[in-house]
């Protein structure tokens, strides 16, 4: 009989967590969606960590400070801190331009005309994976509700001395837990995601200070560059990936 | 038995070289690659729950990879060269050159130290299209403005620094202009 209860792993116990699916953390992750998307400006400042798994199986975590800033439909400013460097990446509508300050680097490209199509098309076409990109996503796909394979309540849970409910999610490849703010803002003040698919089961991890009345001016999500800064182009990847086909 | 000595003498100097200028550069370092350089990452964690980024992430980190595979394949279009030189060193010594690369090893003969001395000299010129973290330390390199965008001059070779994602990187190009 123990043994039995020791065989449940993997596959197995995947398919007995699809009947684990708590309806209120369901529903909170819709309210959740259901209200961000009635933001038209915000300004999210995040730590952030992501683990590398190395060749042999380490893991080795490396940190960052996002500060961005969204108005929707199509302006986006956003920086980010890291061992790397310290970069910058804006978005008028119009142009998408990655700057990195350290390297006196810019470049510019023509971008499509909305944030969501911007984040598509960066990952696809210049293999720019933008930080927090979750917060693009809340309520705008029915698909991640779909894919979710159980639901967990885990309790009240304090993040930055702010009272949040703690919900622990899986899907496929992924387990991940939420803290969503309670009260009249539920916003997601901490995300922790953990990638199953490598034997290491490297964690993503932030945390979110939110500014719901951000202060900005157009020339915010503008690029002017900076005396000394020169221009460079952006590697196209998609088209170097079709030329060697 | 001389010419396969020959051949495998240059080739080996020719990999020393080319070995000592890859460690170079690394320890170059302080750029921006320092997530990607060391010993190497297989995967990074999924940044994401409302997307497949996890693939995305994995399609850029073996891009970056096959870059640094293309730089090494590059300095062997160096050896290549080499192979050119050694050709004259055949015809002083009155010998056929069959291409044979995988000589025995055997005779460290004198012509050959000449012969690689002379290569080593020959190995300069980057290999236009060849992508590297940045350009060579100590080349007397200066930033060249040409149509608006920005260049790496070392003596007659051009680099043209780029975003490979949020990375720098340097293509050897042909000059502009």
């Amino acid at each position: 009989m123990g043994s039995g209860v020791l065989a449940k792993t993997g596959h197995q116990a995947a398919l007995q967590e699809d009947n684990a699916i708590d309806p209120d953390a369901m529903a909170a992750l819709n309210k959740m969606g259901a209200y961000m998307r009635t933001l038209k400006a915000f300004q999210v400042k995040a730590d952030v960590s992501t683990d590398k798994v190395r060749n042999d199986g380490q893991t080795i975590e490396f940190s960052s400070k996002v500060d961005i800033m969204i108005v929707r439909p199509n302006r986006m400013r956003v920086e980010v801190n890291d061992d790397a460097g310290h970069r910058f990446f804006l978005f008028d509508g119009k142009e998408f331009t990655i700057y990195g300050q350290v390297a006196g680097f810019y470049a510019t490209v023509p971008a499509p005309d909305t944030l969501a199509k911007l984040s598509e098309n960066l990952v696809d076409k210049y293999g720019i994976e933008l930080p927090l990109i979750d917060l693009f996503y809340w309520g705008t796909d029915d698909a991640l509700t779909k894919r979710i394979t159980a639901a967990d309540d885990i309790g009240p849970s304090t993040v930055d001395g702010i009272t949040c409910e703690q919900y622990a999610f899986r899907q496929p490849g992924l387990d991940w837990q939420i803290w969503i703010q309670l009260g009249e803002f539920p916003l997601p003040r901490k995300l922790v995601i953990r990638t199953l698919t490598d034997d290491a089961k490297p964690q993503h991890s932030e945390v979110l200070t939110w500014n719901l009345a951000p202060s900005y001016s157009d020339n915010a999500f503008t690029f002017v560059p900076p005396a000394g800064v020169s221009r460079i182009t952006l590697e196209d990847i998609q088209a170097a990936r079709s030329a060697q086909k | 038995m001389k010419r396969t000595g020959v051949i495998s003498a240059l080739l080996l100097m020719a990999l020393v070289f080319s070995g000592s200028t890859l460690s170079a550069q690394r320890r170059g370092g302080g750029g921006g690659n320092r997530g990607g350089g060391g010993g190497g990452y297989r995967s990074s964690a999924q940044t994401t729950v409302n997307r497949g980024g996890n693939e995305n992430l994995n399609r850029n980190q073996n891009a970056n990879y096959n870059r640094n595979t293309n730089a090494n394949v590059n300095r062997n279009v160096n050896v290549n060269q080499n192979v050119n030189v050694n050709r004259n060193v055949n015809v002083n010594v009155n010998n056929d050159y069959h291409g044979g690369y995988y000589g025995g090893g055997c005779c460290y003969h004198p012509v050959a130290t000449a012969a690689a001395v002379t290569a080593t000299a020959v190995v300069t010129a980057a290999v236009v299209g060849s992508i590297v973290d940045r350009p060579p330390a100590n080349a007397g390199c200066v930033t060249q403005i040409v149509n608006g965008l920005s260049y790496t001059q070392c003596g007659n070779t051009w680099y043209q620094p780029q975003f490979s994602g949020t990375q720098t990187t340097y293509v050897v190009v042909n000059p502009p202009r």
